[in-house]
């Protein structure tokens, strides 16, 4: 979950990250606090506001009202305007790149920092990668003493326990609220001290359940801006994974590597899928029917392939699925099933007793969804 | 001999009385695992298919040696799980679960490779070593003993790929499932340097998608320490960029992550490359000389 830029300065502060006076207002309405010169930043989920008209200084001769109402009346980056952030004006000397998040494919936690802060990182990268410093950790003692020393050295900072009490507060915040990127960019020395002047948190949506009140009240807050005020549920509770395409042959895997793999022998076979859709490692007989009604729901649908090859996944559920949704519904279009895996035996004889055919081999169930498109 | 497994590794499950547990414990005795011992909290003194069950892994450990385990816990108990069987010096242990917070897959796996406990996974399909044991849930007919190594991110394309060669009648030596990610223990690159260095390994096959630089990695690895023929497939030729197709990590950004970059990689490594299942049977068949 990516948290508005107002709301992980709220966290940053809680946390002791010296941030600007600011101001939040929620509508055009609202009145200003902030005298000028001020910065006015246009709330949104997406990166690169500064190119796009988001962020606006305010040195007074304007109306503010107005920069605000212009504010709130255009789409940024595709975006409506949550709210609008006013800040007061500091006096920048330097600016510097600061985050936390994971090497992934090391399994790691990682400082990356740049002296060259104020333009994202991709940019930092593409002009001078060598500026850019990324340094692992452990995720259990955190950045450790030598390691900032050594970041304070890079980015030409001279006080230490300043710089260590921002990179603390930023490790504490990624461990404590589970959080994928914590980003503070450009963190600005000014004379009076280093200021956070933008934050970009995004949390991970599968720790839900250890934060649940924070998350849920992140989130209601974001939709009372985003003017959705309906009843929610904060995060889907099954595994299915579902991608609209452009083809015609509605495709339903029980796994993401075979469902890659099949949509490529589709295209290889001259077909076109209009769908990925992958129903993870829940084996309930309602998984897939709900995948029938999701795939099936989109119109121009030609053909069904289901292709199950199932290790966790029990053949015998995925048929009586399959039935179940038969029994219900108007099935309009031929559907083929690979069927292979646990408890194949049952779920073949479940398929056979109610006359749809099932297949062994994956190239030869592809072929047939596909002969059917070419056939009209 | 196979990789990290082999007919004579004792078991434990972890949360075997668990729906997946209890099922997996059966399907895994059928084959032939040597599964000793079960774990779940508050419910000693039962028996799933015939194998004890205890509360704590030190309980365990006190009766039976025990050479690896798998876990079949849900995310939310994952990470305590896995240090209790860590802290008692079980040095394999294979996690299934998928959804587990990133910090805590992180946090496993730091600890693990502290302590010297090697992690497949987590959201790992298992592990089987066709003919001798099986730690996951794989259909055994599927697969047949033999001489080719399989190292997949999918679960189920690895069965797909397991599948394809058995109806071709060429068997494996092990097959490993080493999840979805965006965390890994294992990585691609270690599995090939288990093979590399496994006796009954003759030839490797690599199983990579789109997304992430994993496959480069491997790559990397390839061209300069494995000399036994590596062959590559990389599903997601035809997947839309920017859409994450069902790991999390399957998405191409830009041109990052794209089935192009980590051909080019593997094929500059010397692997071979095939576009579907029967190619690799085809190319394998070629490298034998049939």
């Amino acid at each position: 979950m990516k948290l508005y830029e107002f709301q992980g300065k709220r966290i940053f502060k809680e946390n002791g990250i010296p941030i600007q006076k600011g101001n939040l207002l929620t509508s055009a309405e609202q009145t200003n606090q902030i005298p000028p010169p001020a910065v006015l930043k246009a709330q949104i989920l997406t990166g690169g506001r500064g190119k796009t008209g988001g962020i606006r200084m305010w040195d007074g001769s304007l109306e503010i009202s107005k920069l605000i109402h212009d504010m709130f009346s255009k789409k940024i980056r595709g975006e409506t305007v949550a709210a609008v952030l006013v800040l007061e004006k500091v006096e920048i000397i330097r600016e510097i790149y600061l985050s936390i998040t994971f090497e992934w494919e090391k399994a790691t936690p990682m400082l990356i920092v740049s002296s060259e802060g104020g333009i994202e990182i991709e940019e930092i990268a593409k002009i001078n990668s060598e500026k850019i410093l990324t340094i692992p950790f452990d995720p259990f003692m955190g950045p450790t003493e030598y390691q900032i020393r050594y970041i304070a050295k890079t980015i030409y900072c001279k006080n230490f326990q300043e710089l260590k009490n921002i990179i603390d507060a930023v490790y504490k915040i990624f461990k404590n609220y589970d959080a994928q990127l914590v980003e503070i960019n450009p963190l600005v020395v000014t004379p009076k001290g280093m200021v956070a002047l933008d934050s970009k948190i995004d949390l991970d949506e599968k720790s839900y359940y250890k934060h649940k009140q924070l998350f849920e009240s992140l989130l209601k807050e974001q939709r009372a801006l985003q003017g959705i005020n309906k009843d929610f549920k904060p995060y889907k509770l099954d595994t299915i994974s579902y991608i609209p395409l452009s083809g015609t042959i509605g495709l339903i895997s029980d796994g993401a590597g075979t469902g890659m793999l099949t949509l490529d022998l589709i295209k290889d076979a001259g077909g076109e899928a209009a769908n990925f859709c992958e129903m993870g490692g829940i084996t309930d007989p309602e998984v897939i029917y709900k995948a029938m009604e999701i795939v099936l729901a989109k119109p121009g649908i030609k053909s069904l392939l289901v292709v199950l090859i199932g290790g966790f996944n029990r053949m015998d559920e995925m048929a009586a699925g399959i039935i179940k949704y038969r029994k219900e519904h108007d099935l309009k279009v031929p559907i083929f099933i690979r069927m292979c895996g646990t408890f194949e035996e049952v779920g073949k004889r479940i398929m056979n007793e109610a006359g749809i055919p099932t297949y062994d081999d994956l190239l030869e169930a592809v072929n047939k969804a596909v002969a059917v498109i070419k056939e009209e | 001999m196979s990789i990290l497994i082999d007919k004579d590794t004792n078991v434990l499950v972890l949360a075997i009385t668990g729906r997946a547990g209890a099922l997996q414990t059966r399907t895994m005795i059928e084959y032939g695992t040597r599964v000793v011992a079960g774990i779940t909290p508050g419910k000693s003194g039962l028996t799933v298919e015939g194998i004890p069950v205890y509360d704590f892994v030190v309980e365990a450990v006190r009766d039976y040696q025990i050479d690896s385990a798998i876990s079949f816990v849900p995310p939310r108990f994952a990470k305590d799980s896995c240090f209790e069987v860590i802290d008692n010096g079980i040095k394999f242990l294979v996690i299934t679960a998928e959804g587990i917070p990133d910090h805590d897959a992180v946090d496993i796996i730091s600890y693990a490779k502290l302590k010297g406990t090697r992690i497949l996974g987590p959201g790992s399909a298992g592990i089987i070593a066709p003919g001798k044991s099986k730690l996951g849930a794989h259909p055994s007919r599927v697969f047949l003993e033999g001489h080719v190594g399989i190292v997949s991110k999918s679960g189920a394309l690895s069965y797909e790929v397991g599948k394809t060669l058995t109806d071709a009648g060429i068997g494996q030596s092990t097959v490993v499932a080493i999840g979805g990610g965006p965390i890994w223990g294992l990585t691609q690159r270690e599995i090939i340097k288990l093979y590399q260095e496994d006796k009954e390994t003759n030839e490797i096959v690599l199983l990579g998608e789109i997304g992430g630089r994993m496959e480069e990695e491997a790559a990397k690895f390839i061209s300069c320490y494995v000399d036994k023929p590596v062959v590559s497939l990389i599903v997601g030729r035809s997947a839309p960029k920017g859409k994450s197709l069902g790991h999390a990590s399957a998405i191409i950004e830009g041109d990052k992550g794209t089935v192009q970059s980590k051909v080019e990689a593997l094929s500059k490594a010397g692997s071979y490359i095939a576009r579907t299942p029967t190619e690799i049977v085809q190319i394998i068949e070629q490298i034998r000389g049939k």
